[in-house]
């Protein structure tokens, strides 16, 4: 009896010491979506001085928008994402996914409707709509998000110094301001295992020198989307759009 | 037989040598958050306990954290106004004043800075400057923890709030701040407004507060968010009545010039920029400023009506500075000071749960 309960108990023992087998390990591609600010043919630093198309001396000191509902067809690469130049860089989002998936992608500049009237605090923790994340980019006002926002100061007046003592802000918002996107044949970057970038540019001496409709900061210089500000609010919105490109 | 009393031999000694541990497990605190609010973001490094919060409420009415006993935070920090200070600036024991006025304690688990200049990245590391600080309270950590250290109460105190024995600074800020977490103010009037007016329900003493809102102190919500009115909303905006930035909000530079951010990040384009504060409770927190330099609301309504000073920094939002201010006229003044009254919360203040608990 002895005898057999000891081997009952070796048996045991051994069995529990097999060694487990390793699975295969899963390997995540990471999916990073850039964005390089630019000025013309140079990347572009906020709080740095320009020079605009009209001759003025300017600098940016605030540059944010939203992206939202981004995907290729069926397959949704992001519900919502924020760039925020002084806060992240040059960094959209960065999340897990197939980049083969991805190969073209449809968008909104913007927080589209479905998302852009709910309440702020009801977002996940994480989620950039969420008022805590939202901060500056939430209108109280009408309630829903400035879609982008562009800040800085110019100096327009010919006094002979250089003081930028002439602000300009673009606050962007309101459902009839969302605008669209849609790239094709976009090639996602593969600088090392796993890692995939896609890297699109906003050029801010386009968006001011749209030979359509220039945007001349001299006069130019506020719209938030209201009643009054239709006009800059509608070129604003065109030579943004056009200003964002895969780079 | 023996088998059986050596694996009974050996399972008693696998039990009897695991490591002795402290069973004592502090209560989870739940904090009430209103509904209109994101959640608050607790540090994993101190979660909010009862026994926490709780000594962190003696430890903020604590004079022993003073050199000599005289001071406490509720010192600078007086319940009656809105947790800041009435002075302009704070005296310290040693009969210094500080440079700027002492910010209300209000929702400070939802933000990510402290100080006007917003040196420190959390509410642990705030609480840990004003006690040893030579123009405050002026008592090293060592000497507090000591004094601490010899009432039997806090000793037990901390120990029921963090589970080990021993004092020290991280500790007691960490307790404090556990406290201070708990300070949320969101049942003013505004809330009803903001509730209303972003389509979110109201509870039945909501609804009775709603009806008592006059039309003069809506008339002051719409012309605190108009573009063309008052232009407030850019920086004081959502439930928390702020927004995290620092800003140069076109005051011209004190006689000491304080630099604000820049003193903290060496860069020029953060010249007399501050942190923005929350408006919640400004009735009570006069006076106004980084610098106090405002005795009453009045003074800040004619400050942003027609005082605005440009300077290289100055705030892109600020968007009517060059004509000195947004120029409102006497009747729109009474109505904006209306509306800023709205944002009281008397619960807040009366609430028993911040007062001294001794």
């Amino acid at each position: 009896m002895n005898r057999l309960l000891i081997l009952i108990f070796l048996a045991f023992t051994f069995f529990s010491c097999k060694k487990k087998e390793n699975p295969i390990p899963q390997v995540d591609n990471y999916l990073n979506l850039t964005v390089q600010p630019k000025f013309g043919s140079n990347n572009l630093f906020l709080d740095s001085i320009y020079t605009s198309p009209e001759g003025y001396k300017v600098k940016f000191t605030v540059l944010k928008f939203y992206i939202t509902q981004l995907k290729n067809g069926s397959s949704t690469l992001t519900d919502a994402t924020i760039f925020d130049f002084r806060e992240n860089g040059l960094l959209a989002f960065r999340k897990i996914g197939d980049p083969t998936k991805f190969s073209a992608l449809q968008g909104f500049i913007g927080v589209d409707g479905t998302l852009n009237h709910l309440d702020p605090s009801a977002f996940p923790n994480e989620s950039p709509l969420n008022i805590s994340n939202a901060g500056t980019m939430h209108w109280g006002w009408n309630t829903g998000y400035i879609f982008f926002s562009i800040e800085g100061k110019v100096d327009t007046i010919p006094d002979g110094n250089n003081s930028l003592d002439h602000s300009f802000s673009f606050h962007i918002g309101t459902d009839s301001y969302l605008s669209d996107f849609s790239f094709s044949n976009l090639s996602w970057q593969n600088p090392s295992a796993n890692e995939f970038i896609l890297p699109f540019k906003l050029d801010l001496l386009s968006f001011l020198q749209n030979p359509s409709q220039p945007i001349d900061l001299k006069t130019d210089f506020l719209t938030h989307s209201g009643a009054g500000q239709e006009a800059l609010s509608e070129i604003v919105v065109q030579n943004f759009k056009q200003a964002f490109q895969p780079n | 037989m023996k088998l059986y009393i050596f694996l009974f031999i050996i399972a008693t000694s696998l039990v009897s040598c695991k490591k002795d541990k402290n069973n004592f497990q502090a209560t989870p605190y739940l904090l009430e958050i209103p509904s209109h609010f994101p959640d608050m973001l607790i540090p994993q490094d101190n979660p909010m306990t009862a026994e926490g919060v709780e000594l962190g409420r003696f430890l903020f009415y604590e004079k022993r954290l003073s050199g000599d006993n005289t001071m406490n935070c509720a010192t600078c920090h007086v319940p009656n106004g809105a947790f800041s200070d009435p002075n302009v600036y704070s005296t310290g024991i040693d009969g210094i004043e500080g440079t700027r006025h002492s910010m209300a304690l209000v929702n400070l688990g939802w933000e990510d800075f402290f100080f006007w200049d917003g040196r420190a990245s959390s509410l642990e590391k705030q609480i840990l400057e004003p006690v040893p600080n030579p123009i405050e309270m002026h008592q090293s950590w060592k000497a507090t923890a000591a004094k601490l250290n010899l009432d039997i109460t806090y000793r037990n105190r901390f120990f029921r709030a963090f589970g080990e024995e021993g004092i020290d600074s991280i500790k007691v800020a960490k307790a404090i701040a556990q406290f201070v977490r708990t300070m949320i103010s969101g049942e003013s009037k505004f809330d009803v407004m903001y509730k209303y007016e972003n389509s979110l329900a109201l509870n039945t003493n909501e609804q009775t507060i709603f009806q008592s809102i006059s039309n003069e102190e809506w008339a002051g919500y719409d012309l605190f968010k108009s573009l063309n009115g008052a232009d407030c909303f850019h920086c004081h905006n959502g439930p928390l009545m702020r927004v995290k930035k620092f800003s140069n909000n076109g005051l011209v530079a004190s006689a000491i010039n304080d630099l604000g951010r820049a003193s903290v990040t060496n860069n020029a384009n953060d010249n007399y920029k501050f942190k923005v504060p929350t408006l919640r409770n400004i009735e009570l927190s006069a006076p106004y400023m980084h610098d106090g330099r405002f005795a009453n609301l009045d003074e800040v309504i004619e400050f942003y009506s027609s005082g605005i000073h440009m300077s290289p920094t100055i705030d892109p939002l600020i968007e009517f500075g060059s004509q000195g201010g947004v120029q409102l006229d006497a009747s729109e003044k009474l109505l904006l000071k209306k509306f800023l009254l709205t944002l009281t919360d008397y619960n807040f203040i009366n609430n028993p749960k911040f007062s001294d608990p001794n």
